[in-house]
Protein backbone atom coordinates (compact mmCIF):
# COMPACT_ATOMS: atom_id res chain seq x y z
CA UNK A 1 0.00 0.00 0.00
CA UNK A 2 1.03 3.56 -0.33
CA UNK A 3 3.21 4.77 2.43
CA UNK A 4 1.07 6.75 4.79
CA UNK A 5 1.61 10.23 5.97
CA UNK A 6 3.87 10.77 8.93
CA UNK A 7 2.18 9.76 12.13
CA UNK A 8 1.84 12.25 14.92
CA UNK A 9 2.88 11.31 18.42
CA UNK A 10 -0.11 10.27 20.52
CA UNK A 11 -1.07 12.28 23.52
CA UNK A 12 -0.89 10.50 26.82
CA UNK A 13 -3.92 8.72 28.18
CA UNK A 14 -2.51 7.43 31.40
CA UNK A 15 -5.81 6.61 32.99
CA UNK A 16 -6.71 4.12 30.30
CA UNK A 17 -5.12 0.86 29.38
CA UNK A 18 -6.31 0.03 25.95
CA UNK A 19 -4.74 -3.27 25.02
CA UNK A 20 -6.40 -4.45 21.88
CA UNK A 21 -4.08 -2.63 19.60
CA UNK A 22 -0.89 -3.86 21.10
CA UNK A 23 -2.02 -7.27 19.98
CA UNK A 24 -2.95 -6.07 16.54
CA UNK A 25 0.32 -4.23 16.14
CA UNK A 26 2.26 -7.31 17.09
CA UNK A 27 0.29 -9.40 14.63
CA UNK A 28 0.91 -7.00 11.84
CA UNK A 29 4.53 -6.60 12.65
CA UNK A 30 6.18 -3.81 10.77
CA UNK A 31 2.97 -2.55 9.37
CA UNK A 32 3.35 -3.97 5.94
CA UNK A 33 0.61 -4.78 3.54
CA UNK A 34 -1.18 -7.65 5.14
CA UNK A 35 -4.66 -8.77 5.72
CA UNK A 36 -6.75 -7.06 3.09
CA UNK A 37 -9.69 -9.29 2.60
CA UNK A 38 -10.45 -10.55 -0.84
CA UNK A 39 -13.37 -8.44 -1.95
CA UNK A 40 -15.56 -11.39 -2.83
CA UNK A 41 -15.19 -13.08 0.51
CA UNK A 42 -18.01 -12.38 2.90
CA UNK A 43 -17.25 -11.50 6.47
CA UNK A 44 -20.43 -12.17 8.31
CA UNK A 45 -21.50 -11.20 11.76
CA UNK A 46 -20.76 -14.40 13.63
CA UNK A 47 -17.51 -14.54 11.73
CA UNK A 48 -16.23 -11.58 13.69
CA UNK A 49 -16.45 -13.47 16.92
CA UNK A 50 -14.86 -16.47 15.30
CA UNK A 51 -12.17 -14.29 13.82
CA UNK A 52 -11.40 -12.97 17.25
CA UNK A 53 -11.15 -16.41 18.71
CA UNK A 54 -8.89 -17.55 15.92
CA UNK A 55 -6.54 -14.68 16.63
CA UNK A 56 -6.59 -15.25 20.33
CA UNK A 57 -8.62 -13.93 23.18
CA UNK A 58 -6.40 -10.90 23.58
CA UNK A 59 -8.28 -9.21 20.76
CA UNK A 60 -11.12 -8.76 23.16
CA UNK A 61 -13.98 -10.40 21.31
CA UNK A 62 -16.66 -11.60 23.61
CA UNK A 63 -19.41 -12.62 21.21
CA UNK A 64 -20.60 -16.14 20.82
CA UNK A 65 -19.11 -18.35 18.20
CA UNK A 66 -21.26 -20.30 15.82
CA UNK A 67 -20.82 -23.27 13.59
CA UNK A 68 -18.71 -21.86 10.81
CA UNK A 69 -16.10 -22.98 8.39
CA UNK A 70 -12.72 -21.29 8.67
CA UNK A 71 -10.95 -20.18 5.55
CA UNK A 72 -7.57 -18.58 5.01
CA UNK A 73 -7.73 -15.06 3.66
CA UNK A 74 -4.77 -14.75 1.41
CA UNK A 75 -1.37 -13.82 2.74
CA UNK A 76 -2.60 -12.80 6.17
CA UNK A 77 -2.17 -15.19 9.03
CA UNK A 78 -5.65 -14.39 10.31
CA UNK A 79 -8.49 -16.64 9.33
CA UNK A 80 -11.98 -15.31 8.85
CA UNK A 81 -14.68 -17.81 9.58
CA UNK A 82 -17.73 -17.64 7.38
CA UNK A 83 -20.62 -19.98 6.78
CA UNK A 84 -19.75 -22.45 4.07
CA UNK A 85 -22.94 -21.89 2.15
CA UNK A 86 -22.18 -18.18 1.83
CA UNK A 87 -18.72 -18.93 0.52
CA UNK A 88 -20.17 -21.15 -2.13
CA UNK A 89 -22.50 -18.37 -3.15
CA UNK A 90 -19.84 -15.69 -3.20
CA UNK A 91 -20.12 -13.58 -6.33
CA UNK A 92 -17.28 -12.98 -8.69
CA UNK A 93 -14.99 -10.11 -7.82
CA UNK A 94 -16.07 -6.71 -9.00
CA UNK A 95 -13.73 -4.38 -10.82
CA UNK A 96 -11.90 -1.88 -8.64
CA UNK A 97 -12.92 1.71 -8.28
CA UNK A 98 -10.74 3.13 -10.99
CA UNK A 99 -12.42 1.08 -13.68
CA UNK A 100 -15.98 0.74 -12.48
CA UNK A 101 -18.81 2.60 -14.11
CA UNK A 102 -21.55 3.95 -11.91
CA UNK A 103 -24.82 3.56 -13.68
CA UNK A 104 -27.79 5.76 -12.87
CA UNK A 105 -29.55 2.58 -11.78
CA UNK A 106 -27.40 2.68 -8.70
CA UNK A 107 -29.30 5.73 -7.53
CA UNK A 108 -30.90 5.12 -4.20
CA UNK A 109 -31.99 8.47 -2.88
CA UNK A 110 -33.38 11.55 -4.43
CA UNK A 111 -31.72 14.65 -3.12
CA UNK A 112 -34.11 17.00 -1.43
CA UNK A 113 -31.91 19.88 -2.35
CA UNK A 114 -28.46 20.26 -3.74
CA UNK A 115 -25.70 18.91 -1.59
CA UNK A 116 -23.23 21.45 -0.30
CA UNK A 117 -20.83 21.86 -3.16
CA UNK A 118 -17.26 20.71 -2.99
CA UNK A 119 -14.99 23.33 -1.59
CA UNK A 120 -11.30 23.68 -0.86
CA UNK A 121 -10.34 21.97 2.37
CA UNK A 122 -10.76 24.33 5.28
CA UNK A 123 -7.98 24.76 7.80
CA UNK A 124 -7.72 22.50 10.79
CA UNK A 125 -10.36 22.92 13.42
CA UNK A 126 -14.12 22.84 13.34
CA UNK A 127 -15.47 22.83 9.85
CA UNK A 128 -17.80 25.51 8.64
CA UNK A 129 -21.46 24.82 9.14
CA UNK A 130 -22.32 25.18 5.51
CA UNK A 131 -23.19 28.33 3.65
CA UNK A 132 -24.12 30.77 6.39
CA UNK A 133 -26.83 32.48 4.39
CA UNK A 134 -28.43 29.27 3.21
CA UNK A 135 -31.62 27.95 4.74
CA UNK A 136 -31.40 24.81 6.83
CA UNK A 137 -32.56 22.67 3.94
CA UNK A 138 -29.41 23.48 2.06
CA UNK A 139 -27.47 21.21 4.36
CA UNK A 140 -30.21 18.73 5.19
CA UNK A 141 -29.48 16.94 2.00
CA UNK A 142 -29.02 13.56 0.50
CA UNK A 143 -25.74 12.62 -1.13
CA UNK A 144 -25.50 12.33 -4.91
CA UNK A 145 -28.03 10.12 -6.63
CA UNK A 146 -25.27 7.80 -7.79
CA UNK A 147 -22.06 7.02 -6.01
CA UNK A 148 -19.42 9.38 -7.32
CA UNK A 149 -16.23 8.09 -8.89
CA UNK A 150 -14.20 10.82 -7.24
CA UNK A 151 -15.26 10.17 -3.65
CA UNK A 152 -16.27 7.53 -1.19
CA UNK A 153 -19.29 8.25 0.97
CA UNK A 154 -19.07 7.26 4.61
CA UNK A 155 -22.11 7.43 6.85
CA UNK A 156 -23.25 6.91 10.41
CA UNK A 157 -26.77 5.83 11.19
CA UNK A 158 -28.35 5.11 14.57
CA UNK A 159 -31.21 2.79 13.67
CA UNK A 160 -33.27 2.87 16.84
CA UNK A 161 -33.90 -0.63 18.24
CA UNK A 162 -32.84 -2.38 15.05
CA UNK A 163 -34.22 -5.86 15.65
CA UNK A 164 -36.71 -8.39 14.39
CA UNK A 165 -39.70 -6.09 14.86
CA UNK A 166 -38.21 -3.47 12.57
CA UNK A 167 -37.24 -6.09 10.02
CA UNK A 168 -40.86 -7.22 9.94
CA UNK A 169 -41.91 -3.86 8.46
CA UNK A 170 -41.22 -4.00 4.71
CA UNK A 171 -41.61 -0.28 4.19
CA UNK A 172 -39.06 0.40 6.91
CA UNK A 173 -36.60 -2.12 5.51
CA UNK A 174 -37.01 -0.56 2.08
CA UNK A 175 -36.03 2.86 3.37
CA UNK A 176 -33.13 1.47 5.37
CA UNK A 177 -31.86 -0.50 2.39
CA UNK A 178 -32.05 2.51 0.12
CA UNK A 179 -30.11 4.54 2.64
CA UNK A 180 -27.36 1.92 2.87
CA UNK A 181 -27.08 1.57 -0.91
CA UNK A 182 -26.36 5.27 -1.12
CA UNK A 183 -23.13 4.95 0.83
CA UNK A 184 -19.91 3.01 0.59
CA UNK A 185 -19.71 2.27 4.30
CA UNK A 186 -22.38 2.76 6.94
CA UNK A 187 -21.52 2.56 10.63
CA UNK A 188 -24.71 1.48 12.37
CA UNK A 189 -25.57 1.76 16.03
CA UNK A 190 -28.36 0.18 18.09
CA UNK A 191 -28.66 -3.31 16.69
CA UNK A 192 -30.77 -4.82 19.47
CA UNK A 193 -31.70 -8.42 18.96
CA UNK A 194 -31.16 -11.74 20.62
CA UNK A 195 -31.02 -13.35 17.20
CA UNK A 196 -27.87 -13.21 15.08
CA UNK A 197 -29.90 -13.19 11.88
CA UNK A 198 -31.07 -9.56 11.87
CA UNK A 199 -28.11 -8.00 10.09
CA UNK A 200 -27.51 -10.89 7.63
CA UNK A 201 -31.18 -10.72 6.72
CA UNK A 202 -31.01 -6.97 6.32
CA UNK A 203 -27.86 -7.13 4.18
CA UNK A 204 -29.63 -9.65 1.97
CA UNK A 205 -32.39 -7.09 1.53
CA UNK A 206 -29.83 -4.43 0.66
CA UNK A 207 -28.34 -6.77 -1.94
CA UNK A 208 -31.70 -7.68 -3.43
CA UNK A 209 -31.03 -5.21 -6.23
CA UNK A 210 -27.72 -6.82 -7.13
CA UNK A 211 -25.60 -4.79 -4.77
CA UNK A 212 -22.67 -6.49 -3.09
CA UNK A 213 -22.64 -5.29 0.47
CA UNK A 214 -21.09 -7.26 3.30
CA UNK A 215 -20.91 -6.56 6.98
CA UNK A 216 -18.96 -7.06 10.15
CA UNK A 217 -20.67 -6.92 13.50
CA UNK A 218 -19.42 -6.55 17.04
CA UNK A 219 -20.36 -8.29 20.26
CA UNK A 220 -23.39 -7.33 22.29
CA UNK A 221 -22.45 -4.42 24.52
CA UNK A 222 -24.06 -2.86 27.56
CA UNK A 223 -24.07 -2.98 31.33
CA UNK A 224 -27.62 -4.27 31.66
CA UNK A 225 -29.44 -7.13 30.02
CA UNK A 226 -30.44 -4.68 27.30
CA UNK A 227 -27.51 -4.89 24.87
CA UNK A 228 -26.60 -3.28 21.59
CA UNK A 229 -24.30 -4.19 18.75
CA UNK A 230 -22.38 -2.09 16.28
CA UNK A 231 -22.06 -3.08 12.66
CA UNK A 232 -20.27 -1.81 9.60
CA UNK A 233 -22.00 -2.50 6.29
CA UNK A 234 -19.80 -1.83 3.27
CA UNK A 235 -19.97 -2.05 -0.50
CA UNK A 236 -17.47 -4.65 -1.63
CA UNK A 237 -17.51 -3.21 -5.12
CA UNK A 238 -15.65 -0.21 -3.75
CA UNK A 239 -14.36 -1.09 -0.29
CA UNK A 240 -12.23 -3.86 1.18
CA UNK A 241 -11.67 -4.66 4.83
CA UNK A 242 -8.58 -5.72 6.74
CA UNK A 243 -9.87 -8.77 8.62
CA UNK A 244 -7.05 -8.58 11.13
CA UNK A 245 -8.26 -5.15 12.15
CA UNK A 246 -11.77 -5.80 13.38
CA UNK A 247 -12.54 -5.65 17.08
CA UNK A 248 -13.97 -3.87 20.07
CA UNK A 249 -12.10 -1.60 22.40
CA UNK A 250 -11.14 -3.16 25.68
CA UNK A 251 -12.12 -0.89 28.53
CA UNK A 252 -10.80 -2.25 31.81
CA UNK A 253 -11.79 0.88 33.71
CA UNK A 254 -15.33 0.56 32.39
CA UNK A 255 -15.57 4.14 31.18
CA UNK A 256 -17.79 3.42 28.22
CA UNK A 257 -21.23 1.84 28.39
CA UNK A 258 -20.79 0.36 24.93
CA UNK A 259 -17.10 0.14 24.04
CA UNK A 260 -16.64 1.19 20.42
CA UNK A 261 -16.10 -1.20 17.55
CA UNK A 262 -13.26 -0.54 15.15
CA UNK A 263 -12.23 -1.82 11.75
CA UNK A 264 -9.83 -0.76 9.04
CA UNK A 265 -10.96 -0.31 5.48
CA UNK A 266 -9.42 0.59 2.15
CA UNK A 267 -10.96 1.93 -1.00
CA UNK A 268 -10.62 -0.46 -3.90
CA UNK A 269 -8.57 1.29 -6.54
CA UNK A 270 -6.35 0.29 -9.38
CA UNK A 271 -3.63 -0.13 -8.35
CA UNK A 272 -4.91 -1.18 -4.94
CA UNK A 273 -1.92 0.22 -3.05
CA UNK A 274 -3.04 3.76 -3.77
CA UNK A 275 -6.48 3.44 -2.22
CA UNK A 276 -7.44 5.56 0.77
CA UNK A 277 -7.16 3.42 3.90
CA UNK A 278 -8.49 4.37 7.29
CA UNK A 279 -9.69 3.22 10.65
CA UNK A 280 -13.33 3.60 11.53
CA UNK A 281 -14.57 3.71 15.12
CA UNK A 282 -18.28 3.15 15.64
CA UNK A 283 -19.66 4.55 18.89
CA UNK A 284 -22.86 5.21 20.80
CA UNK A 285 -22.48 7.05 24.07
CA UNK A 286 -24.59 6.70 27.20
CA UNK A 287 -26.84 9.78 27.26
CA UNK A 288 -26.50 10.03 31.04
CA UNK A 289 -22.70 10.13 31.05
CA UNK A 290 -21.89 12.13 27.95
CA UNK A 291 -19.05 14.32 29.28
CA UNK A 292 -17.17 11.36 30.72
CA UNK A 293 -17.70 9.17 27.66
CA UNK A 294 -16.77 11.89 25.20
CA UNK A 295 -13.49 12.35 27.06
CA UNK A 296 -12.90 8.60 26.96
CA UNK A 297 -13.52 8.68 23.21
CA UNK A 298 -10.71 11.20 22.88
CA UNK A 299 -8.44 8.51 24.32
CA UNK A 300 -9.92 5.91 21.98
CA UNK A 301 -9.18 8.13 19.01
CA UNK A 302 -5.59 8.66 20.14
CA UNK A 303 -4.97 4.99 20.83
CA UNK A 304 -6.31 3.86 17.49
CA UNK A 305 -4.34 6.47 15.64
CA UNK A 306 -1.17 5.08 17.16
CA UNK A 307 -2.07 1.42 16.58
CA UNK A 308 -0.19 1.10 13.31
CA UNK A 309 2.78 3.12 12.13
CA UNK A 310 1.47 3.10 8.59
CA UNK A 311 -2.06 4.30 9.29
CA UNK A 312 -2.89 7.75 10.54
CA UNK A 313 -6.40 8.17 9.19
CA UNK A 314 -9.04 7.66 11.86
CA UNK A 315 -12.73 8.40 11.48
CA UNK A 316 -14.66 8.32 14.75
CA UNK A 317 -18.36 8.34 13.99
CA UNK A 318 -21.67 7.55 15.57
CA UNK A 319 -24.27 8.81 17.99
CA UNK A 320 -22.39 10.85 20.55
CA UNK A 321 -25.48 12.26 22.24
CA UNK A 322 -23.55 15.50 22.04
CA UNK A 323 -22.96 18.31 19.62
CA UNK A 324 -19.65 20.04 18.98
CA UNK A 325 -19.97 22.35 22.03
CA UNK A 326 -19.99 19.22 24.22
CA UNK A 327 -17.01 17.52 22.57
CA UNK A 328 -14.79 18.10 25.62
CA UNK A 329 -11.31 16.61 25.28
CA UNK A 330 -11.99 15.55 21.72
CA UNK A 331 -11.60 19.19 20.81
CA UNK A 332 -8.14 19.18 22.35
CA UNK A 333 -6.82 16.62 19.87
CA UNK A 334 -4.53 18.58 17.54
CA UNK A 335 -6.09 19.04 14.13
CA UNK A 336 -9.40 17.47 15.06
CA UNK A 337 -12.46 18.47 13.08
CA UNK A 338 -15.99 17.23 12.62
CA UNK A 339 -18.14 17.08 9.55
CA UNK A 340 -21.57 17.88 10.98
CA UNK A 341 -22.15 21.30 12.45
CA UNK A 342 -24.95 23.80 12.64
CA UNK A 343 -27.71 21.35 11.72
CA UNK A 344 -29.81 18.85 13.60
CA UNK A 345 -29.35 15.13 13.13
CA UNK A 346 -32.34 13.58 14.86
CA UNK A 347 -35.55 12.88 13.03
CA UNK A 348 -37.46 15.44 15.07
CA UNK A 349 -34.86 18.06 14.10
CA UNK A 350 -34.15 19.16 17.64
CA UNK A 351 -30.66 17.81 18.42
CA UNK A 352 -27.21 17.48 16.87
CA UNK A 353 -26.15 14.11 18.20
CA UNK A 354 -24.47 12.32 15.28
CA UNK A 355 -21.17 13.16 13.67
CA UNK A 356 -17.99 12.09 11.92
CA UNK A 357 -14.78 13.18 13.64
CA UNK A 358 -11.26 13.02 12.22
CA UNK A 359 -7.91 14.76 12.24
CA UNK A 360 -8.21 17.31 9.49
CA UNK A 361 -4.47 17.64 9.06
CA UNK A 362 -3.89 13.89 8.77
CA UNK A 363 -7.01 13.07 6.81
CA UNK A 364 -6.57 15.43 3.92
CA UNK A 365 -8.71 13.00 1.95
CA UNK A 366 -11.80 14.71 3.34
CA UNK A 367 -13.41 16.57 0.47
CA UNK A 368 -15.36 19.10 2.52
CA UNK A 369 -18.65 17.57 1.43
CA UNK A 370 -21.03 16.35 4.12
CA UNK A 371 -24.69 16.14 4.86
CA UNK A 372 -27.61 14.83 6.84
CA UNK A 373 -30.20 12.68 5.08
CA UNK A 374 -33.53 13.98 6.26
CA UNK A 375 -35.59 10.80 6.29
CA UNK A 376 -38.88 12.62 6.31
CA UNK A 377 -38.22 14.83 3.30
CA UNK A 378 -36.01 12.48 1.33
CA UNK A 379 -38.51 9.64 1.35
CA UNK A 380 -41.69 11.70 1.55
CA UNK A 381 -42.65 10.31 4.94
CA UNK A 382 -44.83 11.71 7.67
CA UNK A 383 -43.00 12.36 10.89
CA UNK A 384 -44.59 9.26 12.41
CA UNK A 385 -43.49 7.09 9.50
CA UNK A 386 -40.00 8.58 9.58
CA UNK A 387 -39.80 7.80 13.28
CA UNK A 388 -40.70 4.21 12.51
CA UNK A 389 -37.47 4.07 10.52
CA UNK A 390 -35.40 5.71 13.27
CA UNK A 391 -35.27 8.62 15.64
CA UNK A 392 -31.96 9.60 14.01
CA UNK A 393 -31.18 10.72 10.48
CA UNK A 394 -28.10 9.32 8.72
CA UNK A 395 -25.11 11.66 8.60
CA UNK A 396 -22.34 11.40 6.04
CA UNK A 397 -19.12 12.83 4.68
CA UNK A 398 -17.21 12.35 1.43
CA UNK A 399 -13.54 11.43 1.15
CA UNK A 400 -11.12 11.06 -1.73
CA UNK A 401 -10.67 7.46 -2.85
CA UNK A 402 -6.92 8.03 -3.13
CA UNK A 403 -4.50 7.94 -0.27
CA UNK A 404 -2.69 11.24 0.04
CA UNK A 405 1.04 11.01 0.29
CA UNK A 406 3.00 13.25 2.61
CA UNK A 407 4.13 16.44 0.90
CA UNK A 408 7.81 15.66 1.36
CA UNK A 409 7.45 12.22 -0.14
CA UNK A 410 5.46 13.51 -3.06
CA UNK A 411 8.05 16.18 -3.73
CA UNK A 412 10.96 13.75 -3.72
CA UNK A 413 9.40 10.78 -5.49
CA UNK A 414 10.68 9.95 -8.97
CA UNK A 415 8.49 11.66 -11.47
CA UNK A 416 7.39 8.49 -13.24
CA UNK A 417 6.51 6.79 -9.98
CA UNK A 418 3.64 9.12 -9.38
CA UNK A 419 1.96 8.40 -12.69
CA UNK B 1 -39.20 18.91 34.75
CA UNK B 2 -41.30 17.49 31.99
CA UNK B 3 -44.41 18.88 30.34
CA UNK B 4 -47.81 17.43 31.26
CA UNK B 5 -48.75 14.35 29.27
CA UNK B 6 -50.94 14.71 26.24
CA UNK B 7 -54.06 12.56 25.84
CA UNK B 8 -52.16 10.41 23.34
CA UNK B 9 -49.32 9.81 25.79
CA UNK B 10 -51.79 8.98 28.54
CA UNK B 11 -53.55 6.51 26.26
CA UNK B 12 -50.27 4.86 25.32
CA UNK B 13 -49.29 4.74 28.98
CA UNK B 14 -52.48 2.84 29.77
CA UNK B 15 -51.85 0.59 26.80
CA UNK B 16 -48.52 -0.49 28.31
CA UNK B 17 -50.53 -2.50 30.84
CA UNK B 18 -52.73 -4.20 28.25
CA UNK B 19 -53.16 -7.95 28.46
CA UNK B 20 -52.38 -8.32 24.76
CA UNK B 21 -48.63 -8.34 24.16
CA UNK B 22 -48.98 -6.80 20.70
CA UNK B 23 -50.78 -3.86 22.27
CA UNK B 24 -48.03 -3.45 24.86
CA UNK B 25 -45.27 -3.68 22.26
CA UNK B 26 -46.98 -1.13 20.03
CA UNK B 27 -47.42 1.24 22.95
CA UNK B 28 -43.79 0.96 23.99
CA UNK B 29 -42.64 1.59 20.44
CA UNK B 30 -44.84 4.66 20.07
CA UNK B 31 -43.61 6.02 23.38
CA UNK B 32 -40.01 5.50 22.24
CA UNK B 33 -40.80 7.57 19.17
CA UNK B 34 -42.31 10.32 21.30
CA UNK B 35 -39.00 11.37 22.81
CA UNK B 36 -39.11 13.66 25.82
CA UNK B 37 -42.84 14.19 25.48
CA UNK B 38 -43.30 10.68 26.89
CA UNK B 39 -41.84 11.72 30.24
CA UNK B 40 -45.21 11.37 31.93
CA UNK B 41 -45.06 7.64 31.27
CA UNK B 42 -41.80 7.19 33.17
CA UNK B 43 -42.94 4.82 35.96
CA UNK B 44 -44.95 2.69 33.57
CA UNK B 45 -42.02 2.45 31.15
CA UNK B 46 -39.78 1.38 34.02
CA UNK B 47 -42.24 -1.36 34.91
CA UNK B 48 -42.30 -2.39 31.25
CA UNK B 49 -38.59 -3.18 31.55
CA UNK B 50 -39.73 -6.28 33.40
CA UNK B 51 -42.18 -7.35 30.70
CA UNK B 52 -41.99 -10.95 29.52
CA UNK B 53 -41.79 -9.84 25.92
CA UNK B 54 -38.40 -8.75 24.55
CA UNK B 55 -39.90 -6.18 22.19
CA UNK B 56 -41.70 -4.45 25.02
CA UNK B 57 -38.53 -4.37 27.09
CA UNK B 58 -36.32 -3.05 24.30
CA UNK B 59 -38.73 -0.33 23.24
CA UNK B 60 -39.24 0.65 26.86
CA UNK B 61 -35.49 1.01 27.29
CA UNK B 62 -35.30 3.06 24.10
CA UNK B 63 -38.05 5.33 25.40
CA UNK B 64 -36.36 5.74 28.75
CA UNK B 65 -33.04 6.67 27.15
CA UNK B 66 -34.61 9.67 25.47
CA UNK B 67 -37.06 10.62 28.18
CA UNK B 68 -35.14 13.32 29.97
CA UNK B 69 -36.02 14.04 33.60
CA UNK B 70 -39.35 12.68 34.84
CA UNK B 71 -42.15 14.73 36.35
CA UNK B 72 -42.11 15.43 40.10
CA UNK B 73 -45.19 13.28 40.44
CA UNK B 74 -43.12 10.35 39.22
CA UNK B 75 -40.50 10.60 41.97
CA UNK B 76 -42.33 8.53 44.59
CA UNK B 77 -43.26 5.70 42.20
CA UNK B 78 -39.69 5.65 40.96
CA UNK B 79 -38.36 5.42 44.53
CA UNK B 80 -40.44 2.28 44.97
CA UNK B 81 -39.17 0.87 41.68
CA UNK B 82 -35.53 1.52 42.62
CA UNK B 83 -35.52 -1.70 44.64
CA UNK B 84 -37.48 -3.72 42.08
CA UNK B 85 -36.18 -7.29 41.89
CA UNK B 86 -35.78 -6.90 38.14
CA UNK B 87 -32.33 -5.30 37.73
CA UNK B 88 -33.28 -3.57 34.49
CA UNK B 89 -36.31 -1.92 36.08
CA UNK B 90 -34.28 -0.89 39.12
CA UNK B 91 -31.50 0.46 36.91
CA UNK B 92 -33.89 2.68 34.99
CA UNK B 93 -35.78 3.86 38.05
CA UNK B 94 -32.49 4.95 39.56
CA UNK B 95 -31.38 6.56 36.33
CA UNK B 96 -34.52 8.67 36.21
CA UNK B 97 -34.08 9.67 39.84
CA UNK B 98 -30.57 10.79 38.98
CA UNK B 99 -31.85 12.85 36.06
CA UNK B 100 -34.16 14.61 38.51
CA UNK B 101 -31.16 16.00 40.38
CA UNK B 102 -31.93 17.65 43.66
CA UNK B 103 -35.65 17.18 43.06
CA UNK B 104 -35.01 13.53 43.94
CA UNK B 105 -33.52 14.32 47.35
CA UNK B 106 -36.22 12.16 48.92
CA UNK B 107 -34.60 9.20 47.17
CA UNK B 108 -31.28 9.47 49.01
CA UNK B 109 -32.11 6.76 51.53
CA UNK B 110 -33.14 4.17 48.97
CA UNK B 111 -30.25 5.06 46.69
CA UNK B 112 -27.85 4.65 49.60
CA UNK B 113 -29.31 1.23 50.25
CA UNK B 114 -28.76 0.32 46.61
CA UNK B 115 -25.12 1.40 46.72
CA UNK B 116 -24.53 -0.68 49.83
CA UNK B 117 -26.34 -3.78 48.60
CA UNK B 118 -23.68 -6.33 47.77
CA UNK B 119 -26.36 -8.61 46.36
CA UNK B 120 -27.61 -6.03 43.91
CA UNK B 121 -26.65 -6.17 40.25
CA UNK B 122 -23.42 -4.21 39.67
CA UNK B 123 -25.18 -1.96 37.18
CA UNK B 124 -27.72 -1.01 39.87
CA UNK B 125 -25.09 -0.22 42.50
CA UNK B 126 -23.08 1.83 40.01
CA UNK B 127 -26.08 3.78 38.82
CA UNK B 128 -27.14 4.50 42.39
CA UNK B 129 -23.73 6.02 43.10
CA UNK B 130 -24.08 8.10 39.96
CA UNK B 131 -27.58 9.23 40.94
CA UNK B 132 -26.42 10.38 44.36
CA UNK B 133 -23.83 12.51 42.65
CA UNK B 134 -26.53 14.03 40.46
CA UNK B 135 -28.56 14.94 43.53
CA UNK B 136 -25.50 16.72 44.88
CA UNK B 137 -25.24 18.34 48.31
CA UNK B 138 -28.74 17.16 49.22
CA UNK B 139 -27.31 13.63 49.25
CA UNK B 140 -24.89 14.38 52.08
CA UNK B 141 -26.39 11.58 54.17
CA UNK B 142 -24.97 9.10 51.68
CA UNK B 143 -21.39 10.23 52.23
CA UNK B 144 -20.30 7.33 54.41
CA UNK B 145 -21.76 4.74 52.05
CA UNK B 146 -20.12 6.41 49.11
CA UNK B 147 -16.77 6.48 50.88
CA UNK B 148 -17.02 2.75 51.36
CA UNK B 149 -18.06 2.29 47.73
CA UNK B 150 -15.09 4.38 46.62
CA UNK B 151 -12.86 1.69 48.06
CA UNK B 152 -14.55 -1.19 46.24
CA UNK B 153 -12.71 -3.27 43.66
CA UNK B 154 -15.33 -2.55 40.99
CA UNK B 155 -13.51 0.27 39.16
CA UNK B 156 -16.65 1.87 37.84
CA UNK B 157 -18.42 1.82 41.19
CA UNK B 158 -15.32 3.25 42.88
CA UNK B 159 -14.98 6.00 40.30
CA UNK B 160 -18.65 6.99 40.36
CA UNK B 161 -18.66 7.02 44.16
CA UNK B 162 -15.61 9.25 44.17
CA UNK B 163 -17.25 11.59 41.68
CA UNK B 164 -20.43 11.62 43.74
CA UNK B 165 -18.50 12.55 46.87
CA UNK B 166 -16.96 15.44 44.99
CA UNK B 167 -20.39 16.58 43.81
CA UNK B 168 -21.84 16.37 47.31
CA UNK B 169 -18.97 18.31 48.81
CA UNK B 170 -17.81 18.44 52.38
Amino acid sequence: MAKKKAKKPPSSSASLVWMAFTTIASLIGGGGVTGWLKPDMPVLGPGVAALGSSLGSSLGFTGSTESTAALATGPATARAAVPAERLAAAPTPAPPLASIAYAPAAAALRPVTAMPSASPPPPAGPLPAGPPAAPAQAVLSAPPTAKPSDAVLIASFNIQVFGEAKLAKPQVVDVLARVVRTFDIVAIQEVRAKSDSVIPTFVAAVNADGSRYHHVIGPRQGRTVSKEQYTFIYDTNRIEIDPTSVGSMRDPADRLHRPPMYARFRVRTSPPELGFSFWMIDTHTDPDEVPQEVDALADVFTVIRSARPDEDDVILLGDLNAGPPQFGRIKQIPGVAWAISGVTTNTRRTKTYDNLIFDRTATGEYTGRWGVVDLQNTFGLSIDKALEVSDHNPVWAAFSPWELRPPLQAATAPRDASR
Amino acid sequence: MSEPSTPEIRALTDQLAAADVEQRAAAAERLAQAGESAAGAAPQLVRACGDDDERVREWAVAALEDLGPPSRAAIDPLIKLATDPDPLAAYWAITLLGRSGQDASSAVTVLTTCVESSSADPSVRQRAAWALGQIGPAAAAARAALERAAGQQDPRLARLATEALAAIGS
